[in-house]
């Protein structure tokens, strides 16, 4: 038994949609599969040494705590990137992935520099990008589906070579017109498709999860029943395909 | 010209209204769609047939609830009335309320106008209507997917009050309304609750939106919470703080349904929970403004019964079945809150759908304290699940803490009710969200009646010995 450290990003400031029910997903699994799991919320003005976690997360947040954020992270965005080098786990939602590329759009259309960690910038579309989504994604070399709710103003251009889509989109809504969806580095993910995007892809969480024994040496030897997160992956890609 | 295109416009949308009600259908939206096309005045000039005043009330949660105590108070003293039906707060809503009551040339007259109106709908009815009151309940994240974030949607409502000569009804324990005041410079009635037995120190774990002063950001400070973010609150950067309300209510009993007083008159109600509660304290507010005398605001709150979804209740086959509408995380944690006041064991048919009258993203189910699932102090046996997305509650319930194994999922509403009854407990609860509500209900009293029916069969049979 392991005790696995999740460093959970301003959660005062950032977790709209019910964001942090990826959180309750990765650390009931976690418990299921017989391990600990410890939860810090780090928040604004607060001391924390991101190197100590296992799994970070960043959920979505209004563009003035989107500016907030960013201006706290400035520091630490040189950690944050070697950790994603080192293949650190991460899962970072649509606004909270949207502040690492070169800039990004706060309110009534003002463009700010964001932390230039990646070479992509946003900018705002005309109307918000909204709706169910169905994407394909690799994980561990194998295609997946995974399923989930986009809804965003955000049109995301990447002209980043190192940076990978999250995945493809094969019906509904992505960056913007070119039929990929959310970012990519290692094992960092940042989608659009927020609020709990694991619910339905335990798949997604269990990739996440696999990382994390992998960093530790730990083997997995307890299969999950996934029954009902299984039925409702099923039922919303069934809706739209 | 003008003229002959509205009574075309009334016609038609009359013609349109009994048909809808013709099929049984819930079209209350349609009629008046295609009467603002053929004239686009019609809500302008019909507008103008209301003799007294025009009541708008919005917010997010309660608009329905408020809004029916008040007509039936303003029936108590026999003034005519237009009022849109229960979900139809949108423009097209609101002008087939209209066409429905007013006569083939548009010119017959009413004392009143009570209109729920949807939040984001404010700049376009007050383009429309002139109302003399607007009423604002309170301000809670709910289907944010469709007009974007609540902030946004306080701002809309914001700017089209302002420059205008409307009276407004505030919650005063609510930070994301008491601010309307200093924002709009109109003139403001509050009202609000003094504290209460059932007051707690924390709010609930997804507490986002209300925490920060909407002037200067800070975190707020509150004394106490009556429920979600509404409250006895200051910033200790900036002063602001709680208006002191012209409406008080005090010396709240909820046991289990409510009573309290409002200044120096006592309120009974049939309701429950404190959402309800507050219901009341604004539905009084508005009839005292008005100035409608207080027996018989006293006895029309008395008698009036919870309608559709809010807290209804069934019988079938000797289990009482209460129906309960969830919209939104505020909603379903009072809802689960009202289960703490019943010790007997429960089925509850959970019913998520996300089709137009619903949120469409149905993530909100995991903004709300169903951790309190886990130790299961609400004496829950069997959670049904059905709907359009019967797996995100099913998943949601499961990660709550609730046994898997007691999570059923289903593929129809009769099948959900026939597990809701034939499984074990004492007492069911169906929520729903907005879509399923009326064909819930309507199979309900189905299955009431099939029972009922059932029932009066054996006992002819016992009756003439032919029983087992
Ligand atoms: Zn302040």
């Amino acid at each position: 038994m392991a005790t696995f450290k999740i460093g959970f990003l301003y959660p005062e400031h950032m977790d709209l949609y019910g964001d942090d029910g990826n959180l309750i997903i990765i650390k009931k699994r976690l418990e299921w599969l017989g391990h600990s799991v410890l939860i810090t919320k780090i928040n604004l003005g607060q001391n924390y040494d991101l190197k100590e976690y296992d799994f970070l997360f960043m959920g979505t947040g209004t563009s003035y705590n989107q500016a907030r954020v960013t201006k706290e992270l400035e520091p630490q965005k040189d950690t944050l990137f070697a950790l994603m080098e080192e293949g650190v786990p991460m899962l970072f939602m649509a606004t909270a992935f949207q502040l690492l590329g070169q800039s990004y759009v706060i309110d009534r259309g003002k463009s700010v520099t964001g932390l230039g960690i990646f070479n992509f910038y946003v900018e705002n579309g005309l109307h918000r990008l909204t709706g169910n989504t169905l994407i394909s994604a690799i994980l561990n070399g194998q295609e997946v589906s995974i399923v989930g709710f986009a809804n965003h103003m955000a049109r995301i251009y990447s002209e980043d070579e190192n940076l990978l889509p999250f995945g493809l989109v094969v019906k509904g809504q992505g960056n913007n017109n070119d039929k990929l969806e959310g970012i990519r580095y290692k094992n960092f993910i940042g989608s659009n498709l927020h609020g709990p995007l694991l619910a339905k892809n335990p798949i997604l969480a269990d990739y996440f999860i696999d990382v994390m024994f992998k960093r530790k040496n730990i083997n997995r030897d307890v299969i999950l029943d996934d029954a009902i997160e299984l039925f409702a992956h099923q039922q919303a890609r069934t809706r739209l395909i | 010209m003008g003229k002959i295109r509205l009574i075309i416009a009334i016609i038609v949308g009359k013609l349109m209204i009994c048909l809808t009600k013709l099929t049984g259908s819930q079209g209350t939206v349609f009629p008046g769609r295609i009467a603002l096309i053929i004239c686009p005045e019609i809500l302008k000039i019909l507008g103008e047939n209301i003799s007294e005043e025009i009541i708008v009330i919005t917010g997010t949660n309660g608009k329905t609830t408020t809004s029916n105590m008040v007509a039936q108070i303003l029936k108590e003293h026999d003034y005519s009335l237009v009022h849109n039906a229960a979900g139809a707060n949108m423009i097209t809503g609101i002008t087939t309320a209209f066409i429905d009551k007013t006569n083939l040339i548009g010119t017959k007259i009413f004392h009143y106008a009570l209109l729920e109106t949807d939040e984001a709908n404010i700049p376009l009815l007050l383009k429309e209507l002139t109302p003399k009151v607007v009423v604002i309940t309170n301000f809670f994240s709910d289907q944010l997917d469709r007009f974007g974030q609540l902030d946004n949607i306080i701002n809309l409502v914001k700017d089209a009050l302002r420059n205008t000569k409307i009276e407004l009804v505030l919650n005063a324990d609510d930070p994301l309304v008491t601010h309307f005041q200093s924002d709009t410079g109109l003139h403001c009635w509050y009202f609000g609750f003094k504290e209460t037995d059932y007051d707690k120190k924390e709010s609930f774990h997804n507490n986002k939106v209300g925490k920060y002063c909407v002037f200067c950001q800070s975190e707020l400070v509150f004394d106490k919470y009556h429920y979600a973010q509404l409250g006895k609150f200051y910033c200790p950067n900036c002063g602001n703080r709680n208006p002191e309300p012209n409406f008080v209510a005090h010396s709240l009993v909820m046991n289990p349904t409510i009573s309290f007083w409002v200044n120096d008159i006592y309120i009974e109600s049939p309701y429950q929970g404190f959402y309800n509660a507050y219901n009341i304290l604004a539905a009084v507010s508005i009839a005292k403004l008005v100035g409608l005398k207080d027996e018989f605001i006293t006895n029309a709150i008395k008698i009036y019964q919870p309608q559709a979804g809010r807290m209804e209740s069934f019988n079938i086959a000797a289990k009482k079945v209460i129906l309960i509408l969830v919209k939104n995380p505020i909603g379903l944690n009072q809802a689960m809150a009202a289960l703490e006041q019943e010790s007997q064991s429960k089925n509850i048919l959970f019913i998520l759908n996300d089709n137009a009258g619903d949120s469409r993203d149905v993530s909100w189910i995991w903004e709300t304290d169903l951790e309190m699932l886990a130790t299961n102090q609400l004496n829950i046996n069997n959670f049904i699940c059905a709907g359009t997305c019967s797996g995100d509650i099913a998943v949601r319930l499961k990660y709550s803490g609730f046994p898997a194994g007691n999570i059923v999922l289903v593929k129809n509403l009769a099948e959900g009710i026939e597990e809701l009854i034939t499984r074990d407990s004492e007492v069911c609860y169906v929520f729903t969200t907005y879509s399923a509500l009326f064909s819930s209900r309507k199979m309900l009293i189905k299955y009431q009646d099939k029972y009922k029916a059932d029932i009066s069969a054996l006992k002819v049979k016992d009756f003439m010995g032919m029983g087992e």
